[in-house]
């Protein structure tokens, strides 16, 4: 026991962060869906829970009702004598037609919501500082045309003062000029104060469930995942391509609750930035699973495969191997750490000089407006 | 007019009033090993196909119990002990392997045997009033076929795959690099091809089979759209089979090559395209799927329409439903790929393309009960399976709507979510209509009736115990749940205890199916008359006796005169 405990602290000091988070983990004899950890997988959960659920478990709930009603009514105490008719073509016509409709009503959100999953967003952030008397704002619109921002749900403008952050409305707070055109003027009814923020958003990526929407932004960093017989290679081309191994760590160096998930080097990403996943394998092929993001992408060898995910918050986030692979494929779970900005930096550093090369950040981060994406989903008080 | 004549046949054909035909059947009618062995009558081949699916099915629900008696706790406990080495690695393997030919045995070996091989030979050409099947010598050898395939399956499964671990542990799938050399040198998967080869080479006789008896030798009168639903479901099974196993063939010969020939069709180190194999055998794949569960449609259709004696509501629309289930079903198949990496436009074809299956399948399910609305419903046994049929079906078609949408899927890819759909499906589908057949033309095939109380207990356990293996799968799989998996994190362990539970239930459950089985032939011993089920009983196997006679139709029923009865 006491080496269990030692293990377990041992796994948790090397990164240097908190016990893994739990909110997110399965929990024993839940019934519903793995929480979601981003704006994509509340869309999922929505689609999953509050479009598909309903309808399955009406169509179901009919159909029973249906059987027992004709079981109860025509069986043959209660009627005793059977009619002939074989035929009504008012009710095949309905029943051919009902059902179409609620296909309908499935597929189009369903569309909607796959273009999202698998379109890695393009979306641009730009920040301006108001100087109190300036009204319109400019920025280029320079999308390739059919990413262009073209309608009012392909921008998002937000007001970020020592109070916090607030979504402004089109039509009430602004108005936008030259939608579809390369550059769109951002008009204010009323002029921000001096020292407020502009943060606008462009993209065509509009993700988030309810009213709780976001335009999700370009990915700021790539990361690899490489499968093999049996555990997960990682690598990070934008900061040098360090690489590392994550294998699963043994039953005697974790908890009953975390074995099976937890690895002995964790991926490491920022919160709040959208993450490009490259996944390949090197002998059969595998699948990179994070349940809480509502991903899968197959690692196929000789392919390249990629998907995304922006974590909202800081945590521990586990998937499994989800292609069978041979022997140990219940034994290659997938971490995923996702830590702030500077603790990312910090961990960067570290793995490059481990890899021989000069730490790539330096003491204090350097935050360019694009990187600082982050905040402003979590607020832009703290800017 | 139809019908009495046919009545005529029943009381004469096999008794006395025709001194030849009974010396005809009595005489020439071969015993022992030439009967079983050489047989061309489509009654006794369908008995043969029976047997073989009995046993199957007995070997691949004991992989199953092996199955969920591993899962019952976290860690690795039970499979240790059945593999040479006792390491917890060989046990990983093994569970891949008892999944693996779990899928193989019971799709290839059981349900299809059962219902197509089985019901189909035996009742195909009685519904259309022909003496026997097109070709009986070619009936002869897909049977035998079948049982090669089976004893290569076998020894498959004791033969080394992955180094000195014995069987072939990639999925019922078969995806390379997993099967090629890369992941399973050993001659396992050679085997494995080899037998599917020759279980596809059957299926394709069979198949041929089954549409020229039904293309020619329907009895006079008896046009297509007169024909009895079950004899539609198999004609359009044969169909898919003729399409789909080709291609099947193709992918497992080029993986062969790839194995031992060195050529690279799916190696992407020398060119080659993992991914190609996918679609190949997804391409079969999918219409496989509808091949299992179509002949339970139409037998489902008889059991309806003869406990509620009423005729079947909506006849041309149940047939064309399957036949367009059966095209549709043709070109679908990547929404089993979501995840592999297709542009999403391709995803996003497929999502719209699997959906419009949902319209032909509900207009079956609510025309079965347009069936029995208005009727007079008999609660036999039969009836009871068919009902539990189309509940259980209408469970696992609607989860199968939520998994066509890819947005979805990417979430539940892969998950026991899959697990439970495809087992309401196919365990609870598939299966059930087997069940539902037997006991609806048990005391056809074997003159004796059997207790209904026993076989209404065998569905209560059946019904309890499978709803509490899958129902529970599906949560376990919107926790996450990857499936085959040996072994699982703590936080899944209530689920899948309750799952092996209801294993235990089920097993109880075929304990009283073997009772009733005994009883019936043993103990209760009561003679089956021609027409067990009364008046909503209208095809032809209920004009002939129980058991029908070695040869039948010796004179052909005829449906060209008079008052052109459909037999649906």
């Amino acid at each position: 026991m006491t080496k269990l405990i030692a293990g377990f602290a041992a796994a948790i000091a090397a990164h240097g962060v908190a016990a893994a988070q739990t909110e997110y983990s399965p929990v024993d004899g839940e019934i519903g869906m793995l929480p979601a950890a981003s704006k994509l997988a509340e869309e999922v959960h929505f689609f999953h829970n509050i479009i598909l659920m309903p309808i399955i478990s009406i169509v179901s709930l009919v159909v029973l009702a249906l059987l027992l009603y004709v079981m109860a009514r025509y069986n043959s105490k209660a009627n005793p004598t059977p009619r002939k008719f074989s035929h009504n073509t008012l009710v095949e016509i309905i029943w051919t037609g009902i059902p179409i409709l609620i296909l309908l009503a499935i597929a189009l959100p369903s569309f909607d919501l796959l273009y999202k999953e698998d379109v890695i967003p393009d979306g641009k952030q730009i920040v301006a500082d108001a100087d109190g008397s300036t009204t319109v704002f400019t920025v280029d619109n320079d999308f390739p045309a059919s990413r262009m921002a073209a309608a009012d749900r392909h921008v998002q403008v937000f007001l970020g003062n020592a109070s916090g952050a607030a979504g402004l409305t089109p039509g009430k707070d602004y108005t936008l000029d030259g939608l579809g055109s390369p550059k769109i003027a951002i008009e204010m009814k009323e002029p921000p104060k001096a020292g407020d923020r502009l943060v606008i958003r462009l993209g065509r990526s509009l993700v988030g469930a309810g009213a709780d929407k976001e335009i999700a932004l370009a990915p700021s960093m790539t990361l690899k995942a490489i499968g093999f017989q049996w555990g997960w290679t990682y690598s990070y081309p934008d900061f040098g391509d360090f690489e590392f191994s994550a294998n699963m760590l043994p039953k005697e160096k974790t908890t009953p609750e975390l074995y099976r998930f937890e690895v002995d080097n964790r991926v490491v990403v920022p919160v709040g930035e959208t993450i490009r996943v490259v996944t390949t394998a090197r002998d059969v092929i595998h699948a990179w699973a994070l349940p809480n993001m509502a991903i899968k992408v197959d690692a196929v060898p000789g392919r390249l495969n990629e998907t995304w995910f922006k974590a909202d918050k800081e945590g521990v986030y586990y998937g499994q191997c989800s292609e069978i692979c041979g022997v140990r494929h219940s034994a290659m779970p997938i971490a995923v750490e996702v830590v702030s900005r500077p603790a990312f930096e910090a961990w960067v550093n570290a793995k490059r000089v481990e890899a021989g090369m000069e730490p790539m950040f330096g003491a204090v981060a350097s935050l360019d407006d694009q990187s600082r994406v982050a905040a402003v989903s979590d607020g832009a008080a703290s800017q | 007019m139809a019908h009495e004549h046919s009545h005529a046949g029943h009381d004469h054909a096999p008794g006395a009033a025709h001194g030849h035909a009974h010396d005809h059947s009595h005489d020439h009618t071969p015993k022992g090993l030439v009967r079983w062995l050489f047989s061309t009558n489509h009654k006794d081949i369908g008995t043969l196909y029976l047997i073989f699916a009995i046993c199957a099915g007995i070997f691949g629900g004991a992989l199953s119990g092996l199955m969920r008696a591993e899962l019952a706790h976290p860690g690795i406990q039970i499979l240790t002990a059945f593999v040479a080495s006792g390491s917890e690695a060989e046990a990983e393997n093994f569970y891949n392997v008892l999944i693996t030919y779990h899928g193989l045995i019971m799709i290839f070996f059981m349900v299809m045997p059962a219902l197509i091989g089985g019901f189909g030979n035996w009742f195909v050409p009685i519904m259309i009033g022909a003496p026997d099947m097109a070709f009986p010598r070619m009936n002869n050898i897909s049977f035998w076929l079948y049982v090669a395939a089976g004893i290569l399956a076998t020894m498959s499964m004791f033969a080394p795959g992955y180094g000195q671990y014995l069987g072939f542990a990639g999925g019922w799938v078969l995806y390379p690099p997993l099967s090629s050399n890369t992941g399973h040198p050993g001659p396992a998967m050679d085997l494995l091809i080899l037998s599917l080869h020759l279980a596809g080479a059957s299926s394709i006789l069979g198949a041929i089979n089954f549409i020229t008896t039904i293309f020619n030798m329907r009895a006079p009168g008896m046009t297509l759209h007169k024909m009895p639903l079950f004899a539609w479901s198999v004609l359009v099974t044969a169909f898919l089979l003729v399409l789909s196993l080709p291609v099947l063939a193709g992918a497992i010969t080029m993986l062969l090559t790839d194995r031992n020939f060195n050529t690279a069709f799916f190696n992407p180190a020398d060119g080659g395209d993992p991914l190609l194999f996918q679609h190949l055998f997804w391409f079969f794949g999918h219409p496989e799927v509808y091949i299992l569960i179509l002949p339970g449609f139409g037998v489902i259709s008889h059991i309806v329409s003869t406990f509620s004696k009423k005729p079947i509501f909506g006849y041309l629309g149940m047939a064309y439903a399957m036949v367009a289930i059966g095209f549709v079903g043709f070109i679908v198949w990547a929404h089993h790929m979501y995840t592999v990496g297709l542009t999403v436009n391709m995803k996003a074809y497929f999502i719209a393309a699997t959906m419009v299956i949902a319209v032909p399948t509900g207009i079956k399910i609510f025309s079965w009960i347009a069936t029995m609305w208005g009727g007079s419903i008999e609660f036999r046994t039969p009836m009871i399976w068919a009902i539990g049929f189309i509940f259980l079906f209408t469970v696992g078609g609607v989860t199968g709507v939520v998994l066509a949408n890819a947005g979805v899927d990417h979430f539940l890819h892969d998950t026991y979510y899959v697990v439970a759909h495809f087992h309401y499906t196919m365990s609870l589908g598939a299966v059930w209509s087997i069940f539902a057949a037997w006991y609806y033309w048990f005391p056809k095939m074997t003159g004796k009736m059997y207790r209904e109380s026993l076989g209404n207990l065998h569905f209560l356990f059946m019904f309890v115990g499978v709803n509490l293996v899958f129902f529970p799968q599906h949560f376990l799989g919107l926790q996450g749940m990857p499936r085959r998996y040996i072994d699982y994190p703590e936080a899944y362990a209530h689920w899948n205890l309750i799952s092996t539970y209801g294993y235990y239930v089920m097993l109880a459950g075929m304990g009283v199916f073997v009772i009733k089985l005994i009883d019936a032939f043993f103990i209760y011993n009561k003679k089956a008359p021609a027409n067990p089920w009364g008046e909503g009983a209208t095809t032809l196997e209920w004009t002939l006796p129980s058991p029908p006679p070695f040869h039948q139709f010796n004179e052909l029923p005829r449906f060209d005169k008079g008052d052109a009865h459909a037999f649906h």
